[in-house]
């Protein structure tokens, strides 16, 4: 188990990217299949060791577009001509559906086309990359030549892994959302890496939310969010990893023995900023004096983190077996966490 | 003077990029930058020593991309949030006068004289973040640098009219630019979203009680002034201790007593100041 080499654990098998190419171009479709042979051993094309992609090719657009709908891909690979609709149209249709947005989507122009890559409006098509193919005389099926074969990997590559990044980013903090911080920590467990995972999220955001508005609130978010970047960037060895859940919910990773000085730092820090973000006069009072849910005068003390910690250590005996059980731990410590007033970090008690 | 040469002063003094600064505080920081364990209180500690860096940080810190616009005051929250990657950035861009400027000391050394006492004042008057005072008194006299380096010509009539009438700076400014460089510390402090209550701190630091928000603020900085003034500890730019306002001293519920007190600890905190080597 141990031996194994970094990024390729058992879950690497659903992990294997899923790609669609859409041509009537042989040239295209035989390069395609060769850079990425489909028995998954050593790849045809020499000097080249792709990443692993589950590769279907389809010679039209109607025939792709049902299956698309109910089981999409992670990347369409498309000509710009096909034989009954145009590449571009079947991009635009994919990517002018919020629910398809993820879909990494290149357009294969070929230099015969008119009016090629100048007509093409990238405004409109919204394809996250394009090739420039030679003209095939004679609808050849030979592969194309390595440095355009090398290239389209690259381009493939960094399309997914672009597709990846944006589309799953937290629009305010750009940090990575849901579906990343899943990957990455699953990632860790799979690997049966030690880490320590921190759930941090705010006291008495709400109130502030509503007595100064959202403008204010998310200015809040975005100092949260700067915090943990910067301390988890400064944090000794690896792993290192910030993500946001959405509005105040906020996750983290370092390695164990770093988690509690960070922490630490996070809380301090926070505690000493944050009143900042108020009017003097509830800075002074150190609290927001509003009418709660019944009309009743409460006072909201001003905002804290609290932060809860689980750790993985399963060559000590701690393993956690998924993304779901760190996750509820997580929130059976931060019930701990929320019964204490102000900022704080609690740490999951079955393992220290 | 006409409103268009003052929108063609401010224009001129708003476009200002690369503010230089003295080496020492500058190299101190590039060495504790490269050291393992370096902590952010002790570049912080460093950087408090030096306006210009001073300045960029804030400046950094409080601009829209980070997304709190006018929310950080102290240079240890700033650090915090900029992490030692953008510092690290930030001062490998940061260029050093050249040793004609190197005139410029007297006026580093009156900003340091002018933090300590603000933050010493806060301390004793009880305020709850005395580093937001340093800070205002630190940034005090910026816009005499802004003004040195945006308007050079008019920077040496300034000097000449200090030199022949024996005027306070502020005075001469206003003489030659028709404004002074408390005017500039509002129009810097603004368009780089200081927080409002520094920048009341350096607008109205020679008319406290114009200040409409934090007018302790603005007090404060104005006796911090007033001392560094006082102790001749650097050189304000003129000879002469500008007037203390007594309606200030009554605005911090100050007395003759505690005026004194101040004084014997600041003979103390400037004799370690001068001791670290940044002053």
């Amino acid at each position: 188990m141990s031996t194994r080499p970094l990024g390729f654990g058992e879950a690497a098998a659903a992990d294997v990217p899923r790609c669609w190419l859409v041509t009537a171009d042989g040239c295209l479709a035989a390069t395609v299949r060769a850079l990425w042979a489909a028995d998954g051993g050593p790849s045809a094309m020499p000097g080249i060791t792709p990443r692993p992609m589950d590769w279907r090719v389809f010679d039209n657009g109607r025939a792709v577009l049902e299956q698309f709908f109910l089981d999409p891909p992670d990347l369409l690979l498309v000509s710009a001509a096909l034989p009954d609709m145009s590449g571009v149209s079947l991009i635009q249709l994919v990517k002018g559906e919020n629910v398809y947005r993820q879909v990494a989507t290149l357009l294969a122009l070929n230099v015969a086309d008119a009016p090629g890559v100048a007509g093409v409006d990238w405004q409109g098509v919204e394809a996250d990359d394009f090739m420039v193919l030679p003209a095939v005389p004679d609808a050849g099926h030979a592969p194309l030549p390595l440095p355009l074969a090398t290239e389209l990997r690259a381009r493939v590559e960094l399309a997914l892994a672009r597709a990846g990044r944006a589309l799953d980013a937290s629009p305010l903090t750009k940090l990575p959302g849901n579906t990343s911080i899943i990957k990455y920590i699953q990632g860790l467990i799979d690997r049966r890496m030690d880490f320590a995972l921190a759930y941090a999220d705010l006291d008495n955001f709400k109130a502030f939310n509503d007595k100064y508005g959202f403008s204010r609130g998310d200015e809040v978010l975005m100092l949260t969010a700067r915090l943990l970047a910067t301390t988890v960037r400064e944090v000794r060895g690896q792993p290192a990893f910030v993500g946001h859940v959405g509005g105040d919910d906020y996750v983290f990773v370092t390695p164990v023995d770093q988690a509690e000085d960070a922490c630490r730092r996070v809380v301090g820090a926070f505690d000493a900023i944050v009143p900042g973000f108020y009017d003097a006069d509830d800075r002074e009072r150190g609290a927001i004096v509003a009418h709660d849910r019944q009309g009743q005068v409460r006072t909201f003390p001003l905002m804290a983190v609290s932060i809860a910690v689980v750790c993985n250590r399963p060559a000590a005996g701690f393993a956690l077996a998924h993304y779901g059980e760190a996750s509820y731990r997580a929130s059976q410590v931060k019930k701990l966490a929320k019964d204490r007033t102000g900022s704080c970090y609690v740490f999951d008690r079955r393992q220290s | 003077m006409s409103e268009d040469l003052r929108t063609t002063y401010k224009g001129r003094l708003l476009a200002v990029k690369d503010l230089p600064t003295l080496p020492t505080a500058l190299q101190e920081v590039s060495r504790l930058l490269e050291l393992p364990n370096t902590t952010t209180d002790q570049v912080a500690k460093v950087i408090s020593f030096d306006q210009v860096l001073a300045a960029k940080v804030l400046k950094m810190v409080n601009s829209p991309i980070y997304g709190f616009p006018g929310r950080i005051g102290t240079v240890k929250h700033a650090l915090v949030l900029l992490g030692f990657n953008v510092i690290r950035g930030l001062i490998i861009s940061t260029s050093v006068y050249d040793d004609m400027n190197r005139a410029m000391r007297g006026l580093w050394d009156h900003s340091v004289g002018c933090s300590l006492a603000c933050g010493e004042l806060a301390r004793a008057l009880g305020m709850k973040d005395p580093e937001e005072y340093a800070v205002a008194g630190l940034l005090h006299d910026l816009g005499k640098v802004v003004s040195a380096l945006q308007l050079p010509e008019a920077k040496a009539r300034v000097d000449a009219v200090v030199k022949e009438q024996d005027l306070l700076y502020i005075d001469a400014e206003t003489q030659v630019l028709g404004f002074g460089h408390d005017r500039i510390n509002a129009w810097l402090a603004e368009h780089w979203n200081l927080p409002p209550a520094i920048r009341e701190g350096m607008a109205f630091h020679h008319k406290p009680m114009s200040a409409r928000i934090y007018p302790q603020m603005a007090c404060v900085v104005h006796v911090g002034n007033f001392m560094a003034r006082l102790f001749e500890y650097g050189s304000g730019g003129d000879d002469n201790v500008p007037p203390l306002s007594p309606h200030a001293l009554k605005l911090l519920g100050m007395n003759q007593r505690s005026l004194e007190a101040l004084l014997d600890t600041l003979c103390e905190k400037f004799a370690d100041a001068g001791e670290l080597g940044f002053a």
